[in-house]
């Protein structure tokens, strides 16, 4: 139990709040977010990811599937499939507003 | 919300990394669950599957690419030089004009009751019904189907004569009403 509140009351927890806030109230977020769904689905991997839903699915049953099934199923081998150069261009975009605004 | 002065200088710069890292993290997490979502509704909403068709009914689809033939692969300008036979006047009129013919021939349709009234009115020069004119001067800007059968010279002569009559009525009128406004001023 005190290990949760002294992990909330680190300074790099509160930083990362801070920053994490800034993200958002000036839309970066936002653009970050759009910028990373359409360099997926350029790269193909949405249909990669949906082609393996298909299986999952056909696995499950089409009336019983859950969100549930989906997410435990998709999430890991969709964070696996995001291909390098989609994550460096993410990474140089998010670094570049660190540098401008973790400063501040 | 304030931050000590120097506070970049003491981060080093794995742990700027290591919140990069976790942000980019947090897009694809994100990224992954409104996937999930989507195909969730459309396998619930029953539209998930609709793109998938066998080979066999693509094959039957495909596009046709043939000349003298269209996308589906039917011929498409068959009757193009076929002639039909009119029932009223029994010629043989090619299968492009048959419809205009046949509204000039059955006397039906628009144009064939105005062509009928201006070749009455040209038939009598000195007799100025009023109708005709104001049907004609619509005529003029009315044309369904051009074929420049009517000659143009013979055309604009006409609508000039009738224009002309136009005119002088309509002055002759708009003097009269003058005449009978400023009598009854006067009255």
């Amino acid at each position: 139990m005190d290990h949760t509140v002294s992990k909330i009351m680190s300074k790099d927890y509160q930083m990362k709040a801070a920053i994490n806030q800034k993200l958002i109230e000036m839309g970066e977020r936002e653009r970050l977010k759009e910028l990373l769904r359409a360099k997926l689905v350029e790269s193909g991997w949405k249909d990669q990811l949906k082609a393996h839903c298909k299986d999952v699915i056909r696995e499950k049953g089409l009336e019983h599937v859950t969100v549930e099934d989906l997410v435990t199923e998709v999430t890991p081998k969709g964070r696996a499939l995001v291909p390098d150069s989609v994550k460096k261009e993410l990474l140089q975009r998010i670094r570049a507003f660190l540098a401008q605004h973790a400063a501040l | 919300m304030k931050m000590e002065e120097g506070s970049v200088s003491s981060l080093d710069n794995s742990k700027l990394e290591g919140m990069a890292q976790d942000i980019l993290s947090e897009l694809v997490e994100d990224a992954c669950l409104g996937l999930c979502f989507e195909v969730h509704r459309a396998v619930k909403q029953g539209y998930f599957f609709l793109d998938d068709t066998d080979q066999e009914s693509m094959r039957d689809f495909e596009i046709v690419d043939q000349p003298g033939l269209d996308v589906f692969g039917q011929v498409y300008n068959q009757w193009k030089n076929k002639e039909c036979v009119c029932p009223n006047c029994s010629r043989s009129i090619a299968a492009s004009r048959f419809a205009p013919h046949l509204e000039k021939c059955l006397g039906m349709g628009r144009n064939s009751s105005r062509i009928a009234n201006r070749r009455i009115v040209t038939g009598n020069n000195t007799n100025n019904k009023s109708e005709s004119d104001q049907e004609d001067n619509d005529d003029v800007n009315d044309n369904d189907w051009s074929y420049g059968a009517e000659k143009k010279g013979e055309h604009s002569q006409k609508s000039t004569v009738i224009c002309l009559n136009n005119i002088f009525i309509q002055t002759f009128f708009h003097f009269y009403f003058v005449f009978v406004h400023l009598s009854s001023i006067n009255k």
